[in-house]
Parts: C-alpha cells; structure tokens; sequence
C-alpha cells in the first residue's frame, strides 16, 4: 500500500505515539514540530518527573523519541510549522515553514497534536501577583527547580520552609471564560508536593484546593502517599489574595472546613496553573478549516465512544489539543487516531 | 501569546523579568454584544458615549477598552459623601469647573439604595433595577452621561446591568414600573465612576497643579466594589502594578508627583461591609484601624491616604476617632483622590474640600503641601460669619 503520508502536527507525546503507532502500522508519517526540540511540554517545560510513576521525564520522552527517529517511514520536521493548505485528503498540499525555507507536500490523512499552553496567572480573576513578588511561582516553575534538584526561594536563593500550592488557577473560573478542569494539576501538585519534601524534609507543605480531583489511581499512588508518607497538609478552601510583608508572601483565603478565614505567610507560592488550548491549535484549526469547541479547543464529534474524530473525514485530533489531558489520556488518543487515520487511508485506496 | 516560562532547569525567574503578556485571550461573554442584542429586539435603548462626551479609552483588567467620557456629564451623587464628607462631591464639581468641563448636577436624582441591599435589609430586584433605570433614563432625557460618585451604587448599578441582560422577566417588570414613571428603558454602554473620570483627567490636573507634593507619601485603598465587583469593569495599567491591581487613585497620586507606597492589607475592605457597618459597626471600626490604618502606618507610614469612595473614606477616617477611645492613635489623615487633586491644583481646603469634615487633624499634611492653614481657617470663618448674619445667602463659586 502506498499512500501520502500521514501529517502528525506536533511533536509532544501524543504526536510522537501517533507517529510510532503509523510507524508500526507501516503508514508514512511526516511530524511538523514547531520548536527546535521533539517532546512537548515535558522537555520544553522541563518536567523532572512524570506523574504518577514518577519516571525521570527526559527518560522517558527520550524512549518515544529514540523509537520514532529510528523508524524509516517517520520523518521528523522540527523548527517547522505549516502555514496553508490547500485541495482535499487523501491529496491535500500543505506548506511547510522550515529552517529551510518553504515546501510544499501531499499528505493522506492529518492528526493534531497541538497540546496545550498553560494559563498566564498574571490573567487571574484572584490577586495573585505573579507578576509582582519573586516567589509567587507556577507549576512549570518548581518542576524546572525539581528538574535541577534544588528548591529555593527565588528572592534569596534559600531552601523554603514553608511552601504552599494554590489550585485551579486559571480552571474551574466563568470570570476569566476557563470552564473547565484542567484534569492534571491535583496530581501534579501531589507529585510535586512529595518531591519537596523527598528534597526537603522539614519544609512544611500545604495544598490550597476546592476539592482534590484525583483519577483512577491517582489517589493512591499520589494524594495519599503525599499526606500519609509525606505529611503534606491538604486545607480546603480556595486563596484569594497574596501580598508581601516584610519577607514573606501573606496568602489570604477562606478554610472552608473550618469556616474561617486565613491569613498564613509562606516562603513560596506555587500556583497551580492549568490548560488552556494552545496557539498553535488555534492556528491549525484555522488553516485547516476545523470547528473549535465551546472552550476554544479543537472539535471532536463523536463523544465519548469517539474522541479523536473531527468534523472533516480524514482529519484528527488528540491529547490536550481537543481538552485537559493527562499523559495517559493523551497517548491512547494518540493510538486511536492513528488507527481512524489508517482506516481511512485504507479505505481512499481499496476504495472499501 | 507565548507560555509565561519555558527554558532550562532552575530557579525562575525574578518577579521583575516576568513579562506579562494578556494576548488576545478573553472572556467569551461580553455584557455590551448583550445589551446591543436588547436594543436590536427593541427592549431598551442603550444610551452611548459620543464624540461630543470627549471619550478616551482605557485599559481593563481582562484586556477590553473602557470608554470613559470626560465632557456633559450627568452627576450621579452620594448619599453618604454628601452627608458625611461634603467636601468630597465639591471637589469633584470643582474640578470639572476648573478644568473646564461641562456637567449636570441633577436635583431629582433618586437614592440607589444599595447599601440596604448589601447589607441584607431591604427591597427586590425589580425595585433595584427600576431605580437604576430612573436615575439613566433621567441621565439620557438630559442629554449627559451618566457618571457615579458613589461606589455602592457603581458596582450596584453593574449588578443590576447582569440581572437585566439574563432574566427577561425583570426586565418586564422594570419597564412596567418605568411606564408609569413616562421613563425610557435606557442602560448606558459603560457604567462609569467618577474616579475613572479623574484617572483619564490625571495629566490635565498635573499640568495645573500648583502645590508641590514630591514630599508626600500616599497610601492608597481601592474601593471593594470597584475593583472587586463586576472586576471586568475596573480601569488597569501596564505601567502600574504590572497590570496586576487596579490603577485607580494609584495613578493620580503618581501623576501629581507623590509617592505612592504599598502596604499588605492592600486588597483588604476598609472595614465598612455594609452589613458590618450597619448591625456590628465595632467590628468594622476596628477593622479599619488595626487591619488597614495601623497596617499602613507599620509597613508605609503615609502620610495620607487615599480612596474613592464614601464608604471607604468614612470608614477610614471615623475609625479612627473611636480608636482613640482605646488608646490606639494612628491619625493618618484619609481622603478622597477628588480632594487630593482639588488640593494639588490650588482648591480651598476649607471652602471647597472641607477638611474641617474630616476626623483626623489635617493640618500636619497640609504644611506638608505648602498650605497656610491658618490663613485658610480664617478665611473660611469669616465667609462663615457673613452666612450667619445673613449678610450672604449661601457660599458660591465665585466666592471660594
């Protein structure tokens, strides 16, 4: 069977299993990546470890990567994005923007994998400051401090000795249009959260939250082990406010068990941003003629018996391109796209 | 718009290099495509800022323009600012008077009654909303732009406005009430408060400032139900906080060459609360001292504090007196960004702001500010005494 390839936007996880399950199938595949670098969020990021297990994430992203770069019908375009397209599927042209000018090729069938952008807290319906005190952080930030295996407080550069997360910043809020939950960030304030204290056992670590969301085995594998093991503090209630005095961030917010309100100064802040979808979805939704949902993310049409399917045969979309994502999710996405995909270049060619 | 973070294993970065970046990212729902689609329907007429209200624009927190219009405004007063702090609603008048702009201040002006309701105590939703709607529709027959002193009524009004554009049947029950009123159903397309008005005048004022404030250092409060209720609404800047906080009053004091200075109970009420002022004012007399003004005087000592609203004023100021009762004498002296900016372009502090009003002694700022307050007192006394012995009728513009 010869057929045009398959166009895998996007070179994070579910677009590098895309490509190593159209590999195995024996279908070409051509993946665009826009940055200079294969793996996504984890290697842009950088992640340290992976949630749950816990697995070294350049490890493991570098398995993925080792296994597409060594498959003969997967061509890896990096520094690369596409810029139109024209015609219909299986013959579709589409231009590439590369280090090497442009290109035009045909491809057979299209999977988006264009993730997600985590939420700029500077847009935060709370007054959060990000943007004004040094050691209000995010999520990314503190996973590249985890990457590097040293916890500090970034206005002195000292080992904090007491840190909090703050959750659902950027989810979970109709002011700011983020309806959604963003699935992932319980989890990994839970896997962050045991880091610490595996790196500092005597920084005290709390967890702000409106209610833990802890999937399947996540419970667990993280959210218990972090209280009972790790003794991380979990209060119900969300924070409104975070100001400065003297030297410490003042987190202000409401315990809702309690019923009162709270006012406990921190040396850090870790803000527990979620998904938004990305520009690059955006872009691609735009350039390929692809309906975007209620929350601004790619269309799919089946529900939950289908969720890589979009409005336009051929053309396919997985991981946190199409919603909130965790890696698990996205990764069998990736494998059930790319069997729609493969069926429906089977079915251009025997014409079944 | 790019992720906030993306590099190397590390420490992240200072708060300082932290650029932030809105992008195009903003809410899905926007209350004035809602009140245009009301107006196409021919439920209401949606009264607009036009070139003759010399609108400018201004930033907001979730990346819309505000239009704030500076010329034929309609003065939506204060119930509590007229009664408590006189000075304050003069100043404003005062200042469109010295800046040369044209404004109505309407004599049938109906209360909003909105402290009652916030406070748990009174009235229904069509009764709120009808009284909004009077006092534009008045606004609108007038031909000015309705502008609002009061903060209570500001963020009321902006209440009213979504329980307008989502439940048809209070909009039928209004337009009843209004009926019989002879009143057309009008909202306007910005609900504007008067320190939004200031914000836009800043450099107008600085330019004719006449009194040298570089000496002075300001904290400032943000009225809760500006820049927390209906937050879509309240005016930001890039340049001032980041973008993170309101720039409202921040700006002015920058503008007119003080120095503002940040304390950690920012964010907090000035202690009033409506229901806490009403039925547990201890409460809210000791939270306005202990957690805001000794705050201040602790982490900033100011020497002023502003706000912009009468609520927060009041509460600020009068606070402080019942404190005295209990040893604790801060005496930061509280007033309005409308006075302060009457006061930087020369106003009486007597005739026109009315600091005597106020319960903290005003006199160590005004030295401050290069006033001879003595001269003043004895200026305004004398103008009092022609009053009383009914040499004079009233005191007028031209006599301050």
């Amino acid at each position: 069977m010869e057929s045009n390839p398959i166009l895998v936007v996007g070179g994070g996880p579910a677009g590098l299993e895309a490509a190593r399950g159209a590999g195995e199938l024996g279908y070409p595949v051509l993946v665009v990546e826009k940055t200079p670098v294969l793996g996504g969020s984890p290697i842009l990021a950088p992640y340290a470890a992976l949630t749950p297990d816990m697995e070294d994430a350049e490890t493991a992203m570098k398995r993925v990567i080792d296994a597409v770069e060594a498959d003969p019908l997967v061509e890896l375009r990096t520094g690369t994005t596409v810029t139109a397209a024209e015609g219909e599927l299986p013959e579709l042209s589409v231009t590439l923007a590369g280090p090497d000018g442009e290109e035009v090729v045909k491809v057979g069938a299209v999977i988006l994998c264009t993730g997600f952008q985590h939420f700029d807290p500077g847009r935060e319906t709370q007054m959060y400051g990000y943007y004004e005190y040094d050691d209000v952080i995010t999520l990314v930030d503190i996973e590249r401090m985890l990457k590097d295996e040293r916890v500090v407080r970034p206005s002195t550069g000292e080992p904090p000795k007491r840190l909090c997360f703050v959750q659902c910043v950027g989810s979970r809020d109709r002011q700011i249009g983020n309806e959604w939950c963003s699935k992932v960030c319980c989890g990994i304030a839970c896997k962050e959260a045991i880091e610490i204290k595996e790196l500092l056992p005597s920084c005290q670590v709390f967890v702000f939250y409106i209610d833990m969301r802890m999937y399947g085995f996540w419970e667990d594998q993280i959210y218990w082990k972090a209280q009972e093991e790790h003794k991380v503090q979990f209060i119900r209630g969300i924070v409104t406010e975070i100001t400065k005095r003297g030297d410490e961030v003042v987190i202000k917010g409401e315990d809702t068990t309690m019923g009162r309100p709270v006012e406990v100064a921190m040396d850090v802040v870790v803000l527990s941003v979620g998904m938004e979808p990305s520009d690059g979805s955006r872009e691609m939704a735009e350039i390929f003629g692809l309906p975007l949902e209620s929350h601004g993310f790619i269309e799919t049409i089946d529900g939950p018996l289908n969720t890589v399917s979009t409005s336009k045969p051929g053309f396919y979309a997985a991981g946190a391109a199409v919603g909130p994502a965790d890696l698990e999710d996205s990764i069998s996405m990736a494998g059930a796209a790319v069997m729609k995909a493969a069926g429906f270049l089977r079915k251009q060619l025997v014409g079944a | 718009m790019s992720l906030p973070i993306i590099g190397a294993a590390g420490p992240p970065k200072k708060a300082k290099d932290r650029i932030f970046d809105r992008g195009d990212r903003m809410p899905a729902t926007y209350y004035k495509d809602q009140l245009l689609d009301l107006e196409a329907k021919g439920e209401l007429i949606v009264h607009r800022i036009t070139e003759e209200n010399d609108p400018v624009e201004v930033d907001t927190k979730y990346g819309r323009k505000k239009i704030i219009p500076r010329q034929n405004t309609w003065h939506h007063k204060s119930c509590g600012q007229c009664g408590h702090i006189p000075g304050y609603s003069t100043s404003i008048f005062w200042l469109h008077r010295a800046l040369d702009y044209r404004y109505e201040d309407p004599r049938d002006q109906t209360s909003c009654t909105a402290w009652n309701y916030y406070a748990s105590s009174t009235s229904n939703p069509a009764a709120q909303a009808a009284v909004a709607l009077r006092n534009f529709a008045q606004a609108y027959e007038d031909g000015f732009y309705p502008i609002i002193h009061c903060g209570t009524s500001y963020g009321h009004y902006k209440e009213v406005r979504e329980e307008l554009l989502h439940h048809q049947k209070l909009r039928d029950q209004t337009r009843r009430v209004l009926d019989k009123l002879g009143k057309p159903m009008v909202f306007p397309e910005e609900v504007v408060h008067y320190s939004e008005w200031i914000h836009v005048m800043r450099d107008q004022i600085a330019a004719r400032q006449v009194r040298d404030f570089s000496g002075i250092t300001a904290t400032v409060h943000p009225a809760c139900h500006y820049h927390k209720l209906v937050v879509e609404d309240a005016v930001y800047d890039k340049e001032l906080y980041d973008g993170q906080r309101t720039a409202i009053v921040s700006a002015l004091v920058k503008a007119l060459g003080a120095e503002v200075a940040d304390y950690s109970t920012w964010h907090d009420c000035c202690g009033f609360g409506f229901r806490h002022i009403l039925v547990s004012r201890d409460f809210s007399r000791s939270f306005a001292t202990i957690r805001k003004i000794e705050r201040m005087k602790e982490e900033a000592d100011p020497d002023v504090t502003l706000t912009h609203d009468t609520g927060c004023v009041t509460t600020l100021d009068k606070s402080q007196f019942a404190a005295q009762a209990h040893g604790r004498n801060v005496g930061i002296p509280v007033m309005s960004d409308a006075q302060f900016a009457a006061l930087a372009m020369g106003a009486h502090p007597y005739k026109i702001c009315q600091l005597h009003w106020h319960g903290v002694d005003m006199r160590p700022l005004m030295e401050l500010m290069g006033i001879d307050h003595r001269k003043a007192w004895t200026e305004f006394e004398e103008t009092s005494k022609a009053i009383k012995s009914g040499e004079q009728d009233f005191l007028a513009w031209e006599d301050c």
